[in-house]
This record gives structure tokens, sequence and C-alpha cells, in this order.
């Protein structure tokens, strides 16, 4: 009989839904919304991986394709990395929107990554972007409370609570018959997203993976559910229960996820980009222009050199001491440059860390951090682009100057710029183009993802705790 | 009407804070016996009703219902009894047949639809209403379809909440006749309401409540009603 009364219970409420159609249509609302976005979202994705694929191996023909040319001409002539985005960023796209996703790698400098399709936010809550995630954090609670924020006062307003307990129904009945019934309501919306995931899962990511990130949406949505049943429950008149319930949508989706980016960046303040541009430069100006052999920076390699070789001018030695100037300059600048960048990185991920720690104050936040991590568009997972990117440009510059240095004569390259003809012969064949090292970038291991996102799935199983036991309080409380 | 005890208070007294809402009320109420609590608004009526349907908790003595001490076997308690709100209030999007089914749902009891139309039939709520909506019910209607979800729970103990309140003169008489038949058939009947004629007009037995303590008791003899001059006498100089 206990069973039969929830459903019955709960199968009222939906008749009551269907009948008064608000609550429907704000269901269908947004899951219409989270469909349509999920659509959008997914065309996007599948372009963009496509369009970077094709780019990455277009930028890779068109490097190796080059003529002979002079190796440090190729330096400057550089090359496009691009990373294609996680199966899952599909719903959850991360910093992915506004990181940038392609850097053009050159010699002597480290370019930031560009074409970010939305900079003018760093907050952890973008309201001006309407991902799948977006709407499962943000807008999915405002439905889940304009669903159900009225289910038992309803009761209790209209007098049918006294004649429901007196049926012989209790009041854990009652309350579980509504909150499976708004759960159920919850799952319209949460279902796209769901079948998204495992689409994705069937396809290119780990079942793991796409499991616990499905388990961590489910375990949010059920919050929101027993949050507002056991509101609905506790506060005897509708209005009361749904003013509440708005301000803890406004403190947990809004407020604080906006609040813990603002801390983040006061407790660890950064160099602004100009700033930070302006130093490194002033750093790199200090280590010689490692254009120019007769830099005085450059005095000791020389005399190192010619001692090791046991000669007394560079034209005497077997490799072409520009070539090694430029080694050596770019050595050294690739280690100021990685200085100034881990720098950077670690205050990015000093401020996401704390940013993140409000995810003890705001399941928005516990989700956000815990999907982010799963779906491989966490800052982490952007700066691990950085640093295989950067990699990827010091093997090639540096093997670009290791043939300068050992494949082009000395003499040959001094004279280059004397005429057409000097600089035709100062000139290495493209063969040595193949120097370049392919580039593809993957998410971390699913293990390390889930490793990294394991606290914050315990900080959605506390709120989902903390909102069960909210809820047994107000069965305890609930009187007609 | 019976000498075994159905409705048992025993020295019942609730309190909330301060206030004592009911003071060492002690009554029996006996098999198929009318029974019909008077006061005026907060001398306790209502608690004495929500206390032994289990709503309100007894600070002190005892309240039970077919044996079922109400602190300890609740649902039992439940299970004994039908109750009819004082505004009944069912659902407005449920049509009178679907509350009905509905709540015996809820109940653990199952009827089928003939029985359901058999008992709207008895309580004379017409037929052409009986799949509208509720919310195009009038009270007289609505309190007739609690009425049936009442006969049909088959309950042997009804505790009705000012069962004529806004009800017309025809609804009342109608509904007297409906409260004697039961009482005829065996039910136990245990109404709370401030309405002298009507209580005089069905019941065996009035007690007066005022201020949460018996005052009075007026009992039936034979076929003739109470007399309404002088119960209406003892409960006028009471809620002075």
């Amino acid at each position: 009989m206990t069973n039969s009364v929830v459903k019955t219970i709960c199968a009222d409420q939906w008749r009551y839904w269907l009948r008064t159609k608000v609550a429907t249509t704000v269901l269908l609302f947004g899951a219409i919304l989270t469909l349509a976005a999920l659509v959008v979202n997914a065309f996007h994705i599948h372009e963009t991986t496509h369009a970077r694929e094709h780019l990455q191996q277009e930028a890779e023909q068109r490097f190796l394709s080059q003529p002979d040319k002079h190796p440090h001409r190729m330096v400057h002539y550089g090359h496009y990395v691009f990373r294609t985005p996680t199966a899952l960023s599909v719903i959850e796209p991360g910093v992915d929107t506004y990181t940038g996703n392609a850097i053009f790698l050159e010699g002597h400098r480290q370019n930031s990554a560009m074409f970010a399709e939305q900079r003018q936010s760093a907050g952890l809550t973008r309201f001006s972007s309407l991902t799948p995630s977006f709407l499962a954090l943000v807008l999915a609670p405002l439905f889940i409370i304009l669903i159900g924020y009225g289910s038992v006062s309803r009761e209790r307003e209209a007098g049918t609570l006294t004649l429901l307990l007196s049926q012989g129904a209790t009041r854990q009945q009652l309350v579980f018959g509504k909150l499976i019934a708004l759960t159920l309501a919850s799952a319209a919306l949460l279902l796209p997203l769901i079948i998204a995931s495992m689409y994705v899962a069937f396809f290119s990511e780990s079942a793991a993976v796409v499991a616990l990130f499905c388990v961590g949406y489910v375990f949010y949505f059920l919050f929101w559910a027993a949050l507002v049943t056991a509101s609905s429950a506790i506060f005897s008149r509708s209005n009361v229960s749904f003013t509440v319930l708005i301000v803890v949508w406004m403190a947990t989706c809004v407020l604080l996820p906006r609040l813990g980016s603002s801390v983040a960046t006061n407790a660890v303040p950064s160099l602004g980009k100009l700033e930070s541009d302006f130093k490194v430069e002033e750093k790199l100006r200090s280590l010689g222009d490692g254009h120019d052999v007769n830099d005085p920076a450059f005095k000791k390699l020389r005399s190192d050199l010619l001692a090791k070789y046991n000669v007394s001018s560079v034209d005497e030695l077997p490799v072409n001491f520009r070539g090694i100037v430029a080694q050596y300059s770019e050595g050294r600048q690739a280690k100021v440059l990685n200085e100034f960048a881990e720098n950077r990185m670690q205050e990015e991920l000093d401020q996401a860390q704390i940013a993140r720690q409000f995810g003890w104050l705001s399941p928005t936040v516990a989700l956000r951090a815990f999907s982010t991590l799963l779906a491989g568009t966490s800052i982490e997972t952007h700066h691990r682009f950085l640093r295989e990117a950067e990699a990827l440009r010091l093997e090639f510059v540096q093997g670009l100057n290791k043939i300068h240095a050992e494949k082009l004569d000395f003499k040959l390259d001094m004279n280059r710029n004397k005429s057409e003809e000097a600089a035709d012969k100062a000139v290495v064949s493209a063969s040595n183009w193949a120097i370049l090292s392919s580039f593809q970038f993957e998410p971390e291991s699913p293990s390390a993802r889930i490793n990294s996102a394991t606290v914050y799935g315990f900080q959605l199983l506390l709120w989902l705790g903390l909102s069960f036991a909210l809820l047994q309080l107000a069965v305890r409380r609930l009187h007609p | 009407m019976q000498n075994t005890s159905v409705i048992n208070a025993n020295n019942l007294t609730v309190t909330i804070g301060q206030r004592t809402l009911l003071n060492n009320l002690n009554f029996e109420v006996g098999k198929g016996e009318v029974f019909a609590l008077l006061g005026g608004n907060g001398a306790g009526k209502s608690t004495t009703l929500k206390t032994f349907l289990g709503l309100m908790k007894p600070n002190n003595g005892h309240a039970s219902v077919m044996g079922f001490d109400v602190s300890t076997r609740i649902n039992d308690v439940r299970k004994s009894v039908a109750y009819l709100p004082e505004s009944v209030t069912l659902y407005g999007h449920l049509s009178g047949v679907e509350n009905i089914r509905y709540f015996l749902s809820v109940a653990g009891i199952e009827r089928d639809d003939s029985s359901i139309f058999d008992a709207l039939k008895k309580v004379k709520l017409q037929e052409n209403a009986w799949h509208s909506h509720l919310s195009n019910y009038s009270k007289g209607m609505r309190q007739k379809t609690a009425i049936a979800l009442a006969l049909l729970r088959s309950a042997p103990v009804l505790f009705l909440d000012e069962p004529t309140s806004g009800l017309d003169p025809a609804a009342i008489d109608e509904f007297n006749n409906l409260v004697s038949e039961l009482s005829d058939n065996g039910a136990t009947i245990f109404m709370v309401t401030h309405d002298v004629y009507g209580a005089c007009q069905v019941a065996h037995r009035i007690v007066l409540l005022s201020n949460g303590t018996l005052t009075g008791s007026f009992e039936r003899e034979g076929n003739t009603p109470i007399d309404t001059e002088a119960v209406h006498a003892a409960f006028a100089g009471r809620a002075q």
C-alpha cells in the first residue's frame, strides 16, 4: 500500500500539472530550449572539430611544402596548432568559449591562443552563452522551482492536506510522492543531456567519464527537486516558498559563482596582458638579439666555441655560428617566456582553485567544476594545450636552428644579403622541413580527469545529502 | 445504538505553548451514536477533531477510536474513520468521481465505478455534475461529494466538522436524514458544530465545549429531538 499511495500522489501531481498547463508549458519550454542548445552546439562542435582537424593538416602540409629556404625564414614562417574540442564539450564547453583554440607558433615569441568565441566574461556564470550546461546549471533549477514551488503548500492552502492525511496517507508518502513527481518533471529537462552524453560515449569518450558526468547532473537535478519539495512543505504559503526559492536560486546560481570569480581575482591578482608583455619584452631584450652574431651578449659563447674547436675565428668553425647563436638565444628566450607563462598559468590555476572552493557554498559551482574537469574543458586542459604547443614550437624552431648551424655554410649565410644570387645560395633543402612533428591534442586520460573531479563530486554529494536532510526536516514539520 | 464505546477521551489535554486548547476532556461515544460537540468559535471543537485524527498530539490523557490510541496507532485509527472537513476542499482540477477515486486510492480502498455512482446517487448529487470539475461545484455539491467519499470508505466512525455550515435548508434536511440513516446502520458519528438547531435535530447527545472544557450535556430521550431552547440557553450562557 505504501508504494501505491506514493504512486497515486505522484500521478495526481502530474495530472494537476497536465490539466493546469502552466507547469507543462514551462517543462516543454525548458526541454525544447535544452534540445535546441544541444543540437546547435553539437553542430557547431562537429563543424569546429572537422574544420580544426582540416586546418591542422593544411598547416602541416603548407609548412612541409615550402621550397628550399634559409632555415631562419622558416623559423619566422611559423606554424599553426589547433585544439579540437573534446567530445563532451557538446554539453560542457567550459573555458573553451573564452580561452581560444589556435596558436601561431614562431621563433622568439609565445603567441596567445586565438579565436575565442567569447572573451567578454571570465566569470563562471555566463549569461551570454546559451550552452546546454548553462541551461542545466542555471535555467533548469529555475524551471524546477516554477514547476514545484507549490506542490505541497498548495495542498495546505487548499485544505486538502488534512483530508489526505485523514485518509491514511502519511506525511512521508505525501512528500515523497511530490518529490518523485518533481524529479520526473526534472528528468524531462535532463533527458536530452543524458541522451547526448550517451551518444558521445558511444563514439568517442570513456564510458566511465560519461557515466560520472551524467551522475553529476542527476545529483544536481535531484538536489533541486528535493530542495524545492522541502521548501514547499516547510512554508505554509506557496508565495513564501516561491520567494525563498528564488532567493536561493539567485544566490547559488548567479551570485556565488560570480563572487567566487571576483574573490579569486582579488586574492590572486595577475598582471594585465599589456603590462605582462612589456615585462617579457624587457627581459628578452637583456638577453641580446639572436639575429646579430656580434651582439655582446654572445661574446662568451663565441670564445667558448672558438676554444672548443681550437680555432681563432668563427669563419673557421665547423658549424655555422649564426645557427649556433640562434639556437643559444632561442633556448634562453624560451626559458624566460616559459617562466612568465608558467607564472601566469599558476595564477590562473590558483584563481580557478579558489573559485572552485565556492562549490562548498553553491552546488552550481560544484557541478561546473565537476563537469568541466570531466569534459576536458577546464583551465588545466587549456594550460596543457599551451604547454604542448610551446613544446612543439621550441622543438621545430630549435630543429631549424640546428639545421641552420649544421647544414648551412657560415660564409654563404653571412653574404646572403649581398645579392640575389647570394641569397639563393644561402638556403637548405626543403626535405629538412620534415623535422616538424604533427600535432594532435588530446584531453587528459579518463582516470586523470576522474581523479581531479572527485573532490567536486563529493561537494555535489554533500549538497544532495543536505537537501535530503532538509526534506526529512520538512516531513517532520509538515502540519495541516 | 449500543453501549460499546467507540470513541473515547480520557483526561484529554492539548496545549500549545502556554495556551491550553483542551482541558481534561472526558467522554465516550457509543456505537451508532450521533454525538455533537457544540461550542462557539475558539472553544476547541476543531482541536478535538484534529486530535482524534492524529493531526495534533495530546500532552496529557488519551484519545482512542475503536480501541486504537491515536498517539500510538494512528494508522489503524485512520483506517477506521471517515472525515468530512468544514469547508470541503477537494481538488478543483478533478471531477467529483475523480476526487472520490483519488482519495479512495490514497486510503487503499478499491471501489468499482458502479459503487461510486451508487454513493453519489445516495447523497443526491445530480448526475450531470459527476464528471464536471469540482471548480464548478457549489458548496453543497462539494459537501455531497465528500459525504459520498465517506460512505464509500465504509468506515464505522465518521468525524464531521461543521457539516451543515453554508448549506441551504433543503440540503441540511437531506444531510440530517443521511446522518440518521448511517447511524441506524451502525455508524458512529462525531460532529463538531455551532449549529444548535441542526445538532438538536440529529444528535443523540450534545456536549457543550467552552474554552477547551466540557460544560454541559444533553441527551435525546426516545425519538424526541433534544430541546433546542434548553441547549440554546446553556450555549448562549456559556458563550457569554
